[in-house]
This record gives structure tokens, sequence and C-alpha cells, in this order.
């Protein structure tokens, strides 16, 4: 075996991948092995290097250069160049910005952004052996401050340096220390608090353990400064490691005469003892730590006489945190003026933060203050594991609050936090995804503050403990209507008249998730339901809670399991009428929710409907309650697409005979006029579409809304309500120059075009613009009509993309080329018609209100992609004008139709609305959702009474044993057609798969609905 | 038996006596492996990781290498973790370790210079 | 080690309730001109007799100069403090905020169900005593459970069984050993 020389590391990120990484590895392999050298140089293909918007990049070891926008053929000179003759190929290197180090295998991210004052020893020195602290300058700061400084100078320099009480207030240390520095009295007492007690921040356990020399040192200064002579560590008992590496330092350096009696001959005296916590949060809160010291019941008390005048034993003490101290020697070495110059204005130095949650690298990291939050969770901490999304930061534990996406470019410093309702505490940040419910995060910390609640004041031990029942009441489905505004009220009064801090803060978890997720509140307690699939007592299936249409998904699996085909396609259609539909167009929140993928992968719930929907030989009409006086009522529904047909559906099942208006010559909506026919075969949707008129719907076809019929003229018909579910059909304008030239088209208006005329003007070189379904479906239908080349241009990265994964995929895999980061400037055109577009490369900056990088322009030079033909997919208008013809109806904040979302009620009591028209572009089966909605809503407005009857849950009578262990099949794959037999055609793309491979996957289920007969709670484990 | 620092020049000795033991320690041809040993590296096994090391270490007949323990270097998500500092002064951090990885950190990166790529821990 | 203030758990050594009080009664000579003496006296009679019994309580009220009834609301205060016996094994899970959001309910569910108690409760066979706690700083490993002075991380509610066994000890239940991927 011989050694290999060489390591050649080629970013196979997400980034690198689209910008064709796998091609440049795969050249570069070639490349080796022609030259014969597989056996010395490996290839690597690593997780990202880092600088995604100069990719294909590539690292070689040991040499540490670093290659860009790499092309297959450049394989060929960096092997016979560099790797052969150790020449560097210069043009290929990458020149680095300013400060960016080359990434490799000495430097990762989670360390590159980060700057260790505070962790300076942590990880590195050996904390059991005070000699390596000592080696590394230890002690050095405390011998200075005793041989040449003054106390005053000592505080001086701590004022100077601006640095701020890490334990949470934020108070100057300086100050702090010179209020007690002047107090009167002989005995006074440093305290160092290592109580830390915030669930989620552990920075201070991991000093203790990992250098508590520092702490030592730092408390040894702040005594001399100012004048005590005796100090307490209080620490947790909960971490009996850093008691006990603590100890150990004090018995070390009380052996160097570090502490003890004439300190380094200094004639100063000092020691330190430690007290261990007994479990009480409260404790945290400095009078109360002292009354603990001080061997009581660790209770509060008021202030003033403050601390620094009156403390532990009524004398003046000094508390601060365990972080605090452990900046202080670094201060004194190395002076205030290099600590002020991290950080920002009002808040200096750097912030040890413990980043935990749904974070992929959970961990300590100190960063200068004031770096942004995004920068902290996506640089440092990886992003969000799982491919889920980022939802909120919770920060400063049970006294501070949540931030949401749309803040991500906060920097985080003390004042900026707390406009935003949070605080830096001590530094915990718990990162969550879209699996977490505010509601329950807001009941934990609620619950957390009653159970410490000391309880000497009533505002906190009654104030909380009522909260806490309201939210409580909210999680188990029993929330009413003015329980949201009983929750602020009662949070403001606990915060004013709390005696201290524990009180003052416990309602903030509660209003700062108010504040910014007040929609999920009003989900638990209006709909009964809880989005993130989280309080058991509103999820009886997690799959379920996530459909926009609440399908009984684990129902009708676990029927397919047991061949029971027709009743698993009932029970589908008894919420979805569009089971044939979804097979093939849904987006299936379902299986992102789906708790299989803690295993292994999500349960293939779409793939399943596949199957259970082409089982169907005559379609089987559901149940229906007729019903004489619902018959008579006449009820309008405007537009035949999803939304429209499944209020429509539903109504006919409550014995109404509904009227469907459709503008164009078929009916279907976004179905049939955007969604192409290979992925959804319009046979399919007839036929569902059959089903939905055999129930007594009428639909009429070109009959347009502002055309053929006003809303008014309905009225005057005597239609007694009307649903609007016109969609969002209008295409977005691209507002640059040149895009009134002949050649340029808006997505939805091309697909119309082809799909329900039957022709359309295709180019030879088309350029989509955009990054959702329309410029997939677009580019894809393109490519199928014979153009030579489709590209599609994105200001955003693939990861960004609103359109579905398998689509992007699939298109690429027909020769769709994605070009992301990239602008479009103008339409460049030749005798009015279009010949290009010009476009700038785009770099990801600073976060913005959506969560999401914002693209900015680089500087380097325009280029123009040559186009015949552009289409424009950048978004979708309601173009309301045409619409409501004078009928007055409330717009919400997107420019769409306003409408209650339990009942798509609009402002005009008679007039409901949903689907797209509401949402803005969406999906199918939230349209659904959202037309079975409007008919219970019509119902309930005509009659004035709910009759839903289909919304009652059954308990499946299948099979499960909730003993056995989950099988262990890997989830089934869909598998598609060959490129070449669909490239030019609209044949179906995906295929269906076998009777044994379906009934395979439906066992995969883990039956999360399932409740034994008498025990209401689940026994699920996964 | 330890020596009393009685003023700031005797810390200053002490220190360049220290510094040149670890120096002398981790001599131009040595290396140095410490194991990250906090609560949350202990709770993730690194004390088997320290156990397998010095097993490893002591069955391969090695002697130039300085086996230390050292806190939490903040990535508790890789824990158990080890450093592994080479005479040039780079730093290798290894994570996610089990016994079979340590095995072949000892086999080639500490008997044959060669860094086993897979276990670096990459951002 | 007693020099650091950490006592260690005296189960397993089997002295009489007389032997344990004239230890206690070493141990508040120790302390009794210490300022602020009472919690770590509790802390290590805690540690001698595995709980708080009221001979305990009394002799150090009386060690101490202090009321009983100070000592006993101290003792009510402090969530560590227990005036019941407890199990050989102090179960704890925590429920801080890092293992709340990564399944930590889940875990303790699955304790309850394991072991048949409920939290504060402790096993007919004094192996077990369940409890919650908040946080033990082990945050990047959520969820994690604390077994006397041992954490253990990542820890799956399928996996449980496989944690006990090492502390039952030769209790008769064999561990049961699953494949449990990830």
């Amino acid at each position: 075996m011989t050694n290999v020389r060489t390591h050649v590391l080629v970013c196979t990120g997400g980034g690198c991948i689209a910008s064709g990484a796998l091609e440049v590895s795969a050249a570069l392999r070639e490349q080796i092995e022609r030259h014969g050298l597989l056996e010395e140089i490996k290839i690597i293909e690593s997780g990202c290097l880092g600088p995604c918007a100069v990719g294909p990049v590539a690292a070689v070891y040991p040499d540490g250069v670093f290659y860009q926008n790499l092309r297959p053929d450049d394989a060929a000179e960096i092997v016979e160049e560099h790797l052969l003759k150790g020449r560097v190929v210069e043009r290929l290197v990458r020149k680095a910005p300013a400060g960016e180090t080359v990434p490799g295998l000495h430097e990762i991210d989670f360390f590159q952004k980060q700057v260790k004052i505070v962790l300076r020893n942590c990880g590195v020195i050996d904390p059991q052996r005070i000699e390596e602290y000592i080696a590394r300058d230890g002690y050095q700061a405390l011998a200075k401050v005793l041989a040449e400084m003054t106390p005053e100078q000592v505080i001086d320099q701590m004022k100077k340096s601006g640095l701020r009480g890490r334990g949470g207030a934020g108070f100057s240390t300086g100050l702090k220390w010179s209020f007690t520095r002047k107090a009167a009295g002989d005995v006074k007492y440093i305290l160092c608090n290592g109580d830390e007690g915030d669930p989620g921040a552990f920075m201070d356990r991991s000093v203790l353990e990992g250098d508590p020399h520092s702490v030592i040192e730092g408390m040894a200064i702040a005594a001399f400064a100012i004048g005590a002579h005796q100090g307490y560590a209080y620490i947790r008992a909960e971490y009996p490691l850093a008691v006990e590496r603590f100890n150990k330092a004090l018995v070390q350096a009380r052996e160097y005469g570090l502490l003890g009696k004439d300190i380094m001959g200094s004639g100063f005296d000092f020691d330190i003892e430690v007290r261990m916590g007994s479990g009480a949060f409260v404790c945290g809160e400095e009078t109360a730590l002292m009354t603990s010291i001080e061997g009581n019941r660790g209770e509060p008390r008021p202030r003033p006489p403050f601390p620094a005048n009156k403390g532990l034993w009524g004398k003046p003490s000094c508390l601060n945190n365990v972080e605090t101290f452990a900046n202080v020697p670094v201060i004194i070495l190395k002076g205030a003026e290099w600590y002020a110059s991290f950080g920002t204005e009002k808040s200096k130095g750097t912030k040890v933060f413990a980043l935990a949650g749904a974070v992929n690298n959970t961990g300590l990291v100190e960063v200068p203050v004031g770096l942004p939050l995004g920068e902290i969770i996506y640089d440092i901490g990886g992003g969000i594991p799982g491919g889920k999304k980022f939802k909120a930061v919770q920060m400063g534990g049970p006294s501070g609050g949540c931030i949401p996406k749309e803040y991500l470019n906060t920097p985080v410093d003390y004042e900026s936090l707390s406009e935003l309702g949070a605080i830096m505490g001590s530094g915990g940040m718990i990162v969550m995804d879209d699996d977490t419910c505010m509601v329950d995060v807001a009941r934990f910390f609620l619950d957390f503050c009653q159970d410490e609640s000391c309880g000497k004041c009533p505002p906190c031990r009654v104030g909380t403990k009522r909260m806490l029942e309201i939210v409580t009441r909210i999680c188990e489905g029993q929330g009413q209507e003015g329980d949201v505004e009983r929750l602020i009220e009662l949070g403001n009064v606990v915060r004013d008249a709390s005696l201290c801090g524990l009180g003052q803060t416990a309602p903030n978890p509660v209003l700062s998730t108010i504040r910014y997720f007040r929609d999920e509140y009003d989900a638990h307690i209006r709909e009964k339901r809880c989005p993130a699939g989280v309080c058991s007592a509103l999820v009886r299936a997690p799959c379920q809670t996530a459909c926009p249409a609440g399908v009984d998904i684990p129902g009708y699996v676990s029927l397919i399991g047991e061949k029971r085909y027709a009743e698993a396609l009932a029970l589908h259609r008894e919420r979805n009428p569009f089971a044939s539909v979804c097979a093939r167009v849904c987006f299936h929140t379902c299986e992102d929710k789906c708790r299989r993928a803690g295993l292994d992968e999500a349960v293939s719930i779409r793939g399943l409907k596949r199957f259970m929907a082409e089982q169907e030989v005559t379609v089987q009409l559901p149940e229906i309650r007729d019903s004489e006086e619902n018959a008579q009522r006449k009820i309008a529904v405007i537009g035949a697409g999803p939304a429209g047909l499944s209020c429509a559906y539903f109504l006919a099942r409550l014995g109404y005979r509904p009227k469907v208006f459709e503008a164009e010559p078929r009916a279907g909506g976004m179905l049939v006029q955007a969604i192409p026919a290979y992925r959804l075969p319009r046979e399919e949707l007839a036929r569902e579409i059959r089903m939905i008129e055999r129930l007594g719907v009428t639909i009429e076809t070109n009959a347009k809304l502002g055309r053929d019929f006003t809303l008014q003229s309905l009225r005057d018909q005597g239609y007694d309500a009307v649903f609007l579910g016109v969609g969002a059909p209008l295409g977005s304008k691209l507002g640059i120059p040149g895009e009134n030239a002949d050649g340029v088209a808006d997505a939805l208006r091309f697909l119309r075009e082809y799909n329900v005329r039957g022709s359309v003007e295709v180019g030879k070189q088309v350029v989509v613009i955009g990054g959702g379904n329309a410029a997939v479906d677009a580019a894809r239908t393109a490519l199928r009509l014979g153009a030579e080349t489709v590209t599609i241009l994105y200001r955003r990265t693939r990861a960004e993309m609103p359109a579905y994964a398998e689509e992007i995929d699939e298109a690429e895999h027909e020769g769709v080329r994605l070009a992301t980061l990239v602008a479009p400037l103008e339409i460049v055109t030749k005798d009015g018609r279009v010949a290009g577009v010009k476009c700038r490369h785009m770099a990801l900056g600073e976060f913005d209100r959506s969560g999401r990088r914002r693209p900015v322009a680089k500087d380097d030079e325009d280029f123009v992609v040559s186009a015949d033909q552009v289409i424009a997919a950048i978004g979708q208008a309601l173009g309301s004008d045409e619409i409501f013809n004078g009928t007055k109806v409330k717009l919400n904040r997107s420019g769409f139709i306003a409408a209650d979302p339990l009942t798509g009620q609009t402002s005009v009591e008679w007039l409901f609305a949903g689907g797209d028209a509401v949402l803005g572009p969406w999906s199918v089966v939230a349209a659904i959702g959202a037309g079975e909605k409007a008919a219970v809503g019509i119902d309930k407005y005509l009659t004035g009474a709910e009759h839903a009857f289909w919304r009652t849950e059954r308990r499946p009578d299948t099979e499960f044993d909730p003993e056995a262990d989950p099988v262990q099949y890997p989830r089934a794959k869909i598998h598609t057609i060959p490129v070449t037999k669909r490239k030019h055609n609209f044949q179906e793309v995906e295929l269906s798969w076998s009777e044994a491979v379906a009934r395979r996957e439906a066992r995969r289920c883990l039956r999360c609905d399932f409740r034994p007969a008498e025990d209401k709670a689940c026994g699920e484990e996964i | 038996m330890t020596q009393r620092i009685t003023n700031p020049r005797d810390l200053k000795a002490l220190q360049e006596k220290v510094k040149s033991e670890i120096d002398l320690r981790s001599g131009p041809k040595d290396l140095r492996i410490t194991v990250h040993m906090g609560t949350c590296g202990i709770a993730a096994g690194a004390r088997d990781i320290l156990t397998a090391l010095m097993h490893e270490l002591g069955a391969a007949k090695v002697e130039n290498v300085s086996l230390q323990q050292t806190g939490c270097a903040g990535l508790c998500d890789q824990e158990p973790m080890l450093t592994l500092t080479d005479k040039a002064g780079g730093s290798f951090r290894y994570g996610r370790l089990d016994k079979n990885k340590v095995g072949e950190i000892v086999r080639d990166h500490v008997l044959r210079g060669q860094p086993v790529l897979e276990y670096l821990i990459k951002a | 080690m007693s020099d650091d203030g950490i006592v260690k758990c005296a189960c397993g050594e089997e002295a009489s309730e007389e032997e344990l009080l004239a230890r206690l009664d070493t141990v508040l000579k120790d302390y009794r001109d210490k300022p602020g003496a009472l919690i770590p006296v509790l802390q290590i009679a805690q540690g001698l007799f595995g709980y708080l019994p009221e001979s305990a309580l009394k002799r150090i009220a009386l060690g101490l100069d202090k009321s009983y009834s100070e000592v006993a609301g101290v003792v009510s205060f402090y969530s560590f403090f227990s005036t019941v016996p407890r199990g050989k094994h102090l179960v704890r899970v925590c429920l801080g905020t890092a293992c709340y959001v990564r399944g930590g309910k889940r875990v303790l569910d699955a304790l309850k169900q394991k072991l048949k108690v409920d939290v504060g409760e402790t096993t007919p066979d004094r192996v077990f005593t369940l409890e919650v706690a908040r946080c033990f700083g082990a945050c990047g490993l959520a969820p994690a459970i604390m077994i006397d002075e041992e954490v253990h991380h990542r820890v799956k509610p399928s996996r449980i069984e496989l944690v006990l066994s090492k502390y039952r000890n030769g209790n008769g239940d064999a561990p049961v050993e699953r494949s449990a991927k990830r």
C-alpha cells in the first residue's frame, strides 16, 4: 500500500453540485487515472467548503491551494501542471476577499467567525493542571495588578473596556466594581454566579470545567479592585464535574500561593470558597443567591438596598457571573482598548452563546457582540438539520423571547435584542424549526417559571399560574376567544408588579410568541389545530395535521396495507375529492412531518396514494345527505379550479346543487391550464371532475366573471351565496427594460395557451425567469415543444427555489439548464424582438425578512444570455378590478382577497373565497382544503349550523400491533420513465408501483394515530 | 513540594519553565493528542476514547506522542472528539469517534502521517 | 475528596442510622463556626443518608443552633433535598429547553412506563427514583438524562432499557439489545 501524497477535496455542497462539481470530480478522477496517479492522489468529495458562489471549488492538500469556478476541461491542466509538476494553475486560484481564509483541514467554518477570549483556553489546555494555565499567561494579569496597579486603575480599565455583565442584565462591570469599592465597610465580598440556571445555556459550565483558573484569576483581580478578601463561587449542583474541577483548581492555586495570604508578596490576601446550589432556579437572581449562601431559603429581596452596599451578610458585595470573570485577565493583559475594539458602539467585546436545538453544529460559540443572528445560526451553526425550515430562535431562556425569521439580520447585542422582545440573557440560543409549536414553547417556559417561582410575591406566584392555566387550556384544545388578550393583560400585570427578575421577565416568552406567532395561537383556539403537530390533544397524527385538507392518512395507508383499496379511496375522498390528482401533483406536507423520518425516511405517502387511485375501476360516489331545503338554495361557485370544485363537492354532499362558472373552455383551473399533462394526465383530472358533476354540480364553461356576469348580477338572479375561487391568474411584470418586446411571454399565459388551446409559439433558445413551479413547468413544456436550449434564471440559490425539489431534479435530467444567483437587468432586443437577456451575477448578502439571504449584485461585468424567447414566471396577481366590478371587498396585505381562514367568508357576508385568490399562488391541496372550509362556512351562513358530517373522526378498523418493532424496509422509490422516452412528448413521467411494493410501503407507517383501547396516551416509540 | 510563588518574577520564571517543559514534551518530532473531556464529551464516551487511545498507542509502541485531556471545544455535537497537533503546528480535529475510528487514526495519522480525512470535522 | 465539599453517596455501605448520625455529628462539629453552614451540611447529610430523615434534620437544627422549622423550611425550598427515601440510583430527565425541543418529554414518558412510577417516586425495589431536572448543560447532545452523576446523551425512548440495565446490577432483568438505527 503506497502512501497517499496529495488529497484533492472537491466541494460537493449543494451549490457546487448545481454548478457541476460532480462532473469536475469525475474529470479529475479520469485525468488522475490517465496519469497513473490513483495510488498517490486521492479525491475526496467533501461537504460544503464555503464559497458556493464561485463553485465548483476544490482544495488541494497539503499544498493548501484553493481553486474556483472549475469546469471539467480544467481537470487536465490541474492534474498535469499542479499534481504532476507541482505548478499551481494560477488562473483558477481563488483570490479570497480580505479576511477570508482558505477552508481546509485545519480550519472549519465553525471556528472561522469566532473570536475566542472567554474560551481562549477551553478545549486547549488540561484544566486539571495549573501549569498549563500558567504557560499560557495565566495569573500574569493578577501579578500585574498586584505589582503595578491601584484598585482605581483596575476599575478604570474595566470601565474603558466596556465589559458588561454577561449574566444577562448587561450592567457595566466597571461601574459595579466602583460602587462596591466606594461602599463603606471593612469587610466586602466578591461573588461568582455559577448558578447557570437558564435551560439551554451551558457556557459557564464549559468555562468552569475547561478553564477554572481564568475564573479564579478574574475573581482575585475583582477582589483586589473592590477591596474584598473572601470570595464565594456559587455553582449549580447539576454540574458535579465543574464543582470538582473548580475545587481542584483552588487547591492548586493555594499551593502556588496564588490564593491565600500575601499573594505574590503583595500583602494582598484573598481566598475563595465553593458553595453548591441545591436546585432552585431563583437562586440565579443576585439577592436570592446571597440569601442562599447565607444558608436560608433562596428568596429574593427587594432592592434597594443594592448588594454593592448591603449584600452578603449585610456587607458590600459584588456579584459577577463566570463568563464576566473569565474576561477580566485578558482585558488587564491586553488592555481595555484592545477589548473595546471588538463589538459594537454600546456593547463591547465578545459573547459566548450556547447553540442548541434544531441546528447542525450544536455547541458553544464565541463571537464579537453585534454579529447578525443569521450568521451565528447559519455560518457557524451550519443551519437547520434535516431540510427543515428555520422558525425562530429562543434567546435568554425563560426570561427571554423568541425571534422569528424576519429578524435574522439583527445584530446580536443588548439593545437590538430587547427591541425585539428578547434579551441577551446568559447566552442560550435555542434554534427551533417548523416542528416546534410556539404555544407549547410558551407553555413550557411558563411551567418552568411557575415551578421555580419562590412564591414570595403574589403577582408572580398567582399570575404565572393563571397564565399557565390559560396556555395549557389552549394547548389542550379548550382555548376560547379572548384568551390571547387575557394573556397579554395578565402578562403586563405580572411584569410590572413582581418583586424580582424572575417574575418580571416570566411573561416574556408568552408575550413574544404572541407578538410573532399570533396565528399559531389562533389556529389552536379557533381551528383546534396545532400547525406544528406537537400538542397531543390536537394532533391525531402529524401527517394528518400537516395536510391542509385534513385527510385521514394513517387510515387510508393502513387500509392499503390490508388490500382494502376501495375503502381507502373512499376514506380519502371524505376530505379530498381529488385523490388521483393529488397523487400526481401534491407537494405532500404530510411527508415532511412523518415521524418515520426519525427512524429512516418518511413514508412515501404520495406514492401510496398513486397506487390506491389506480386501483379504482368505476368511480364510487361519496356519502350524500339529501336536503330538500338546501337543494332549493342557489349557490354560485366562480372558477372551476381545485378550490371551487372542492367547495362544490362538499356543498353537494350537504344536499346543495351549486352551479360552477368557468371562464375557460375547460374545467380544472390551474390543474388543466398550468400543470402540464406529463405531470397530470388529463383523463385522471376529467374522471374526478365527472365524479363531482355526478353529485349534482353543474359546470358552465366560457362564463367569465366581469365579462359575462358580475357579482351583483348573480345576486340579482337570486343567488344566496357566492364562492370566489378565481385563483391568481395574472402574471406579474418583470419591471425591466425591453419586457414588451416580441417574444416575451408570461409563464401562465404560455402554459394556458398550450394546455387549453393546444398550441403555443416556442423559441429555439428559451430563457425562463423565476424559480417557482410555473417556471419549471414552463421550462419543461418548452423543451417538449422543441426548444433547443432552455435556461432557468433565478436570482437566489437552488435551495431557495420555491418549486418542488423533485420537479427541479427532473427538469435538469431532461436537459433544462439552471443558472442560479443570476438576475436579469434588461431584455436585449433586436428589431423589436428578443435577442437575449442581460444579466448580472448575484451573491448572497444579508438576511431579509423572509429569513433568506438577500441576493445582492456583484460588481463584476454584466453578461448576456442569448435567447429568442423569454418566459417570465416571477409572480402572480389577482386582477381585482375585473372581479369585483364595484362590489366592495376587502383585500389583504398582499393584494389578495381577505377571507376568514376558518370559513372563507369575506368582508361581504354572502361572498366567500378560497385558494390562490386568497393565499396567492400556493398549492393544490391548500385550495382543496379552503374549498371544504368555505362549503362548511356557506352552509353555516345559510342554515345557522355546522353539518360537516365528514369531519367526524373514526377509528380505523385495521390491524395494528403496537408492541411489534417497525418493519425494516427502506422507503420505496417512485420510478420515472427514461428521459429519452419523455423529452419530446407529454407522456406521464412517474410510474406507479406494483401491489407488493405498495403494500410493503404501507406497512412502514408507524401508525401515530394509534391509541390503546382505553388509554388515551399515545404509546408510540420512535 | 510545590514552590510557592512569592513575587511576580517567580511567576514569570515558572511560566518559562512550564512552557519549555510543554515544548519539550511536544518536541519537533512529536504529536500531541488532546481528548476533549467536558461533561458533554464524557457523556458521549470520551473516557472510552481515551482508554482506546492509550491501548492503541501502547500496542503500537508509539513513544513520540503526548496524550492530554482538555475541556469542551464548543462543538458538542461532534463529541467525543480529539485534537491532534502535529510538528508543523497544524491541528486536526476528529469528531464523533468510536474505538474503531481511534484505531484507524493511530494507524494512519500517528504512524504514517496520513490524516484520516473521513473522520475530520467538516462544517 | 471531602475537602472539596463533594460527598459521595454512601449507598452500598450498610451503616446503621446510629452510625450515620454519629458521622453527621463530626460534620456538624467542623461546620459549626462556618458562616452559612446549613446548606452545605444538608448536602452532606443527604449524601450520607441518601435522603434527609427527620432524625437527621433534628440533629442538624440542634448542632447549628437553629430552629427545626427553619431547617425544614430550607429543605422544602430546594428541589435537591428529599425527605423521603430514594432509590439506589437517581434518574433525572432533563426537561430544559433544548432537551424539550428534542423530545425530552417522550423520554420521560418512556421512563415512567418502563419504571412504572411517576415523577418523584421510587420503584418498589428501591433501585430507581425518577425525577425531572432543568438543564445539565448538555444541551449540545439533547435529549439528556442524568443517572446519579453520569450524563447520558441523545437518549431515545426505545433505548431506555439499555441505559437502565447498566444500573440494575443483576437485578434479574437482562438488557434487551436492539438494533436501533442512528
